[in-house]
């Protein structure tokens, strides 16, 4: 890494400073004059016929300046994936927490108290609670024209699974379940939205996708793309979940209507009860294999749980069909999924998007047939791990890979064949591969890319405007190490624009993984597009060829004569004044080699570089209390290149233990469609002291695509965390979890049966 | 109805008209603007808005303005004086931070942490930061972040702005 200066140095947060002395201005502290502040009014009914609505109370209390019900909005329906959402909700309420009124006041008590003046008169009606029962041929329907209440279906089919599975030495075959979770965040979701005098509005919005977010609302409000500005401060966190909300637009319409700014702020129990969780799935799984441990097929059917309205869960349950596939040297898989409405909260995108789910399910049933096979699991996934430069069932073109690095290395760390060896009683070893993608052309179909502006003014101070979002993964600080390793000059030279629709490129945003390398790839062509307009002009004031000019340490100077130099400032001084005063302007772009799967066989190259990586859990497990412990992570990573060893660490450590919290602690209790639990108080995420000592190893196999070689890691650093720990805990006790969270309640009557079975 | 109280916050002494049940962290943030101090859940369970009061940390959420009168009260803007608190650094230089939204209230009850015990183990700084949750960063960092502060402080004795801290 020596060749680098800025790139995979572990630097702090270019913001890190501003947000330690609490000086960071995050959507929720944002105020603007005579702004008011909304609250809605949410069904306390998950299925429910509304017959009136009376907000008269509500719009004489002092203070409030403005009460909406649907048919203050444009009463059209929209979705970013289906059209399915109105809103506010118009004649029936379809979970609990949906959107029915709202109000705008001059503060939030005054707000709160309008809300409880007003009377909706609610018919509840039959709702259907869980996908399963949904899809039941007399099950309520949720949307009258969604029959059966599918939302969407998927297939997709490679080689002949049945044959495959009938000559298999054997096959595991298992039902999975994994639960909805919360992505608990720690700054709720909301928005500011204020319109101008020519009906312009503009949404400051905590989210991860600006640009599509602008469409879906474009339609929503009725108005067209140009005529909404979404601006993205810094926000707390999202995990996948800050993407379309209908808290954003209810800010919108109540600015429109009171024609002042609204600032709308979910309080934490809204945001449980109407944030866009984890969807959950129910998986059914084969796995078949040779007597050589060699895999020969797989055949899944899983049917995921979309809540009330769409938001991603078909592009999730189709991730969780077949992603996982391209983990190993499958050929012949078939996978059915369906995704089910039900009166639920809408379920959403959450790190590993329908990936996370299918390697849990994936990497337990491997390590059942290690155990079946007598072979040690790293040696069954040494067998089938897929390599660099192999392409996929799918026809997943793999770059680099490093996957058996991998599980090399976090075997020798957790010192694995010691401890499988030498087992004590209730204290296990497991372990669980992954792969994941770093972007995924199926996702938005206009196209794939990434791009960046770099503005170089007479003073030398460098901007660099982007369209991705950093949700405080460090995304602006890659972007900027990128930028500046190519520019010759350090990352307190740069500054990195908030990301604007008015200003920025349109970039498709932060999920699937796709920041680093796709974003990067964008930035990294600005950048090299800017130091080609520097050097042309350094060319110039040193009267040598400008390709032989280098750019260090904020510096331009003619190769080997670092002694005769040209200051940055000064070269981006003539630069603009040569042209009369302008600042130099570099656009650049990046379009990686995907491909559009096929419509039927969804055959193609989706991401531009596939990451990998394996996990080994150790636990404990009290035998009296059913307490689990888990007692040491390794987490390694084939993040291609690290731009930022620290930030790539501290992704993979918080990645661990949101997995950890979901393997054992974290559970949305809904009975008939009551979300039971919707607060920190009595939905636990993991706090400090449930926390192994994590050790994070980067393998750097530096993907010819990546910038700099590098690939994603947000996603990849939970997916395998749950396998990990259950397999452990199989080790530990002889327990198989086959279903999440595995409390020690749970674990407990499961150490009751199988002492009965024995 | 309003009530009177005199509270001083970062050693500014502020004489206000307020509602009695307008809790300490709507007055810091809305009626002081000081929006350093951040709000999570309402409840008292994440952390994020706590300050120090009289030298103790507290979920501001919890306390009623009304509980302060006398008081004096630190937030994330009344530490360090100017220069940055060893605390403040540590957790951007360790890499301690990713959304940062609960970074005040963690460096809050780590300063009241450190005031009480200037070199704390490992294990007491997880207790001590037990109720302030952080979604991000898995808490690796975060200990490690406290614990490179403890060191410097303990080796140099660091004002850190606020009458009474």
């Amino acid at each position: 890494m020596s060749e680098f200066r800025v790139v995979g140095k572990s630097l702090p947060q270019i913001d890190a400073l501003q947000k330690a002395i609490g000086e960071t201005t995050y959507v929720s502290d944002i105020v603007l004059p005579k702004m008011l502040y909304g609250r809605i009014l949410r069904s306390p009914y998950p299925h429910a016929r509304i017959r009136n609505i009376d907000v008269s109370r509500a719009e004489t209390l002092p203070g409030v300046k403005c009460v909406i019900t649907y048919a203050d909005t444009p009463g059209v329906k929209f979705g970013p994936r289906s059209e399915d959402w109105t809103i506010l909700a118009d004649t029936k309420a379809i979970f609990e927490g949906d959107e029915i009124v709202a109000v705008a006041a001059v503060d939030e008590d005054v707000a709160e108290e309008a809300l409880e003046l007003i009377t909706v008169d609610y018919e509840p009606i039959p709702g259907v609670f869980d996908p399963l029962d949904a899809m039941a041929p007399d099950a309520p329907l949720v949307h009258d024209d969604k029959p059966g209440n599918i939302a969407a279906e998927f297939s997709i089919q490679a080689g002949d699974v049945d044959d495959a599975l009938k000559r298999s030495h054997f096959v595991h075959e298992a039902r999975y379940f994994t639960n909805q979770v919360y992505q608990a965040y720690l700054e709720p979701m909301g928005a500011v939205a204020q319109t101008d005098a020519s009906g312009r509005l503009t949404l400051w919005v905590g989210t991860q996708i600006p640009n599509m977010m602008r469409m879906s609302y474009a339609k929503a409000l009725s108005m067209a793309p140009e005529d909404i500005r979404v601006i993205v401060p810094d926000y707390g966190g999202a995990f996948g979940a800050k993407m379309e909300n209908n808290s954003h637009l209810v800010a919108a319409v109540l600015a429109k209507k009171s024609g002042r700014p609204v600032k709308v702020i979910n309080p934490r129990q809204d945001d449980f009860i109407a944030g866009n969780p984890r969807v959950p799935m129910y998986i059914d799984m084969k796995v078949g294999v040779d007597s050589e441990g060699i895999l020969t097929g797989k055949d899944v059917k899983i049917v995921g749980g979309n809540g009330a309205r769409t938001v991603y869960g078909p592009a999730i349950v189709s991730t969780a069909c077949y992603r996982v596939d391209s983990l190993y040297r499958f050929k012949h898989v078939r996978a059915k999924g369906y995704t089910v409405y039900t009166n639920t909260i809408p379920t959403g995108c959450f790190r590993g998007f329908g990936n996370s789910q299918s390697t849990f399910a994936l990497e337990s049933s491997l390590d059942a047939i290690a155990e079946e096979l007598n072979i040690d699991p790293i040696d069954l996934r040494m067998k089938n791990a897929i390599g660099p430069n192999e392409v996929s069932v799918h026809g997943w073109k793999i770059g680099s890979n490093g996957l058996r690095e991998c599980m090399t290395k976090a075997a020798e760390t957790a010192q694995w064949s010691d401890k499988r060896s030498q087992k004590k009683p209730f204290r296990g070893i497991g372990l669980a591969c992954c792969n994941h993608v770093s972007g995924n052309r199926a996702f938005a179909r206009e196209f794939d890319g990434g791009s960046g502006i770099i503005r170089v003014g007479r003073d030398g101070r460098v901007t660099l405007y982007h369209g991705e979002s950093d949700m405080g993964q460090g995304q602006k600080t890659a972007f900027a190490q990128i930028a500046a390793e190519k520019l010759g000059i350090s990352l307190e030279q740069i500054d990195v624009a908030v990301v604007d629709t008015d200003v920025s490129p349109f970039g498709l945003g932060s999920f699937a993984t796709r920041g680093t390398t796709i974003g990067g790839n964008g930035v990294l062509s600005a950048a090299t597009e800017a130091f080609r307009q520097l050097a042309g002009v350094a060319a110039d004031m040193l009267e040598a060829s400008e390709d032989d000019i280098v750019a260090a340490d904020g510096k331009f100077f003619v190769k080997g004569s670092p002694e005769k130099y040209i200051p940055f400032k000064e070269v981006a001084n003539q630069a603009s004044t040569s042209r009369g005063g302008a600042p130099l302007i570099a656009v650049g772009s990046y379009i990686p080699p995907t491909q559009l799967p096929d419509p039927v066989t969804k055959y193609g190259n989706i991401s531009p570089a596939y990451p990998f990586g394996c996990h080994i859990a150790e636990v404990e497990v009290d035998p009296e209390t059913g307490e689990i412990t888990v007692v040491n992570f390794v987490a390694a990573h084939d993040v291609g290149r690290a731009i930022n060893p620290m930030a790539t660490e501290g992704q993979i450590e918080g990645g661990v233990v949101q997995g950890l919290g979901w393997t054992l602690m974290e559970k949305m209790v809904v009975e008939n469609g009551h979300l039971v639990n919707p607060s920190f108080l009595d939905y636990e995420i993991p706090g400090p002291l449930d926390v192994p000592k994590i050790t994070p190893l980067l393998i750097e196999s530096i993907e010819p695509e990546g910038p700099y070689g590098a690939k994603g890691i947000g996603e990849p650093a939970l997916n395998p965390s749950m396998a990990a720990i259950t397999n452990a805990l199989y080790n530990a006790t002889g327990v198989r979890i086959l279903a999440l969270p595995v409390t020690a309640e749970k674990m407990l009557s499961e150490l009751h049966k199988l002492r009965a079975d024995k | 109805m309003k009530t009177r109280i005199s509270v001083t916050v970062n050693g500014e002494k502020h004489d206000l008209e307020i509602k009695p049940n307008r809790t300490l962290s709507d007055l810091i943030r809305i009626d002081l603007g000081l929006t350093g101090t951040k709000k999570g859940c309402g409840q008292g369970k994440c952390g994020t808005c706590t300050v120090l009061l009289d030298g103790k940390p507290v979920n501001s959420c919890l306390i009623l303005a009304p509980q302060v009168n006398g008081k004096s009260v630190v937030t994330i803007e009344g530490l360090g004086n100017g220069e940055r608190h060893p605390l403040q650094r540590a957790f951007a230089e360790k890499g301690a931070i990713q959304c940062g939204f609960c970074t005040p209230g963690m460096i809050m009850t780590a300063k009241a942490l450190l005031d009480q015990n200037p070199h704390p183990t490992e294990m007491q700084i997880k207790e001590a930061i037990g109720g302030n949750l952080c979604r991000c960063t898995g808490y690796t960092k975060i200990v490690d972040a406290i614990d490179a502060a403890a060191n410097i402080v303990s080796d140099s004795t660091v004002e850190t702005g606020g009458r009474d801290v």
